[in-house]
């Protein structure tokens, strides 16, 4: 009974998650992307013009509620702790392959997730090698690896990314000219931007208070035989499969689609789906967590989780600006060779800041 | 998670898993139980490892890595040491 009354926060916080998403996907968010970090970081990249693909352009408020949700309550329960210097260059890099990971999968692991409950089978492929690239961060973490401890820092070095995020939210409800927005494609389908930025604002928090973290999850299963963060995962999968059934039998925008073909913003090259998750489950691990953990921490003062952010940011840029990104026919030549370079990059990375234990 | 464990009534926090690891293995090394954990969310808000031990905390185990130690009293947790940083 003890046990499960600590379970319940996480498991709740996943719910809600799940819910939120079902809600946004039903407010105009595209199919089985009620939240995505890097399709969002992805179209915020875009909408603020660093890449010119017209269809995934837009400031998404998700984002922003996200990161101020998380310092909100940070700061109310004394935990905006500033910190930072942990190796910022290789957190950046890090950062970087992850977003080429998943954008060649097309969704980060709580994408992932969502995809799962709205029955794409893709998304099988995709956990199976995102589980696979935690495993092999694991193994990088039993020999020792470390990108050694942060540093307190002055606070605002830990304002700024929530900062940056109130610009982004004037910049979006401003709509000035020099902001893009897409007229066609995933970048235009959008829940009103109240109803983002107070799903991501609820999120942002709750993520913050339970620690929900997708790779974190699977990595303590393996590592330390404890599931806590792990029901969080699994809770949003449920609420999102029940949520979709429900709208789905209602004649709402969502609902349960079983299949691998014809999903909404997918692809059915299951190799590419694999590997591209490994990549990001490798990363993950690295980094210390999922790029929705690297959002909620940037939030609560750690600019180290801000290279990373960063680094996914200008990541997303890449990938559209050079062809990286996979799109609903498939992954491009360029996206494949990308993610065999991230691979080893991230491999390269792990191998030389492993130390002796 | 977080459960109390009277077998292992003491926690230490780390600034990374490393640090954990060798202070897991450096007590294991002294024939002392310590096992690897997540953790307790009222002592972090990362999703760290920390390391839960048996022996009384003696002072000469930490470095640079450890953050700082509890016992486990129950529910809550009482500071035994909090490493100082500049």
């Amino acid at each position: 009974m003890t046990r499960w009354k600590e379970h319940l926060p996480v498991i709740l916080a996943g719910l809600v998650v799940g819910i939120a998403s079902v809600v946004l996907v039903a407010l105009g968010n595209p199919v089985n992307m009620g939240f995505c970090i890097a399709c969002f970081l992805r179209d915020i990249a875009g909408g603020l013009g660093l890449h010119r693909a017209p269809i995934v352009q837009y400031i998404r408020p998700e984002i922003i509620g996200l990161v101020l949700g998380a310092m909100i309550t940070a700061l109310a329960g004394k935990e905006f702790k500033v910190r930072g210097g942990s190796s910022p260059m290789t957190r950046f890099v890090l950062g970087f392959c992850v977003m080429v990971g998943a954008l060649m999968f097309l969704g980060c692991p709580l994408r992932m997730v969502i995809r799962l409950g709205g029955g794409d089978g893709n998304a099988i492929l995709g956990l199976v090698g995102f589980i696979a690239g935690i495993f092999a961060g694991t193994l990088f973490l039993k020999k020792g690896f470390s990108l050694k401890k942060s540093q307190p820092q002055a606070r605002v070095e830990g304002l700024l990314m929530p900062a940056v995020n109130v610009a982004l939210l004037v910049l979006v409800i401003a709509a000035p000219a020099f902001i893009f927005f897409s007229t066609e494609g995933p970048g235009s389908m959008r829940a009103p931007i109240a109803a983002a930025l107070v799903a991501g604002l609820a999120v942002g928090a709750i993520a913050q208070r339970t620690r929900l973290c997708m790779a974190g999850g699977i990595r303590d299963a393996i590592m330390l035989r404890d599931f806590h963060l792990l029901m969080g995962f699994v809770a949003i999968f449920v609420a999102v499969l029940v949520g979709n059934l429900i709208v789905g039998a209602m004649g709402i925008r969502g609902g349960f689609t079983p299949g691998f073909a014809g999903q909404a913003v997918a692809h059915t090259d299951g190799l590419w789906n694999f590997l591209g998750m490994v990549l990001v489950g490798l990363g993950s691990v690295l980094l210390g967590g999922c790029p929705l953990r690297q959002l909620i921490l940037s939030g609560g003062g750690n600019s180290d989780s801000s290279m990373a952010v960063l680094g996914m940011v200008v990541g997303a840029a890449f990938c559209h600006n050079f062809g990286l990104a996979s799109s609903t026919d498939g992954p491009s030549f360029a996206g494949k060779v990308a993610v065999i370079i991230g691979l080893a990059v991230v491999c390269a990375i792990g191998g030389a800041n492993v130390k002796k234990v | 998670m977080s459960s109390p464990s009277p077998e292992l009534p003491h926690i230490a926090t780390f600034h990374t898993h490393y640090g954990a690891l060798c202070f897991q293995r450096r007590l294991a090394g002294l024939g002392e139980r310590a096992v690897l954990a997540p953790v307790p969310r009222k002592l972090s808000v990362s999703c760290g490892t920390c390391v839960r031990f048996s022996a009384p905390f003696q002072t000469g185990w930490a470095d640079e890595d450890l953050e700082a130690v509890y016992a486990q009293e129950g529910t809550d947790y009482r500071l035994l040491f909090q490493a100082q940083e500049e």
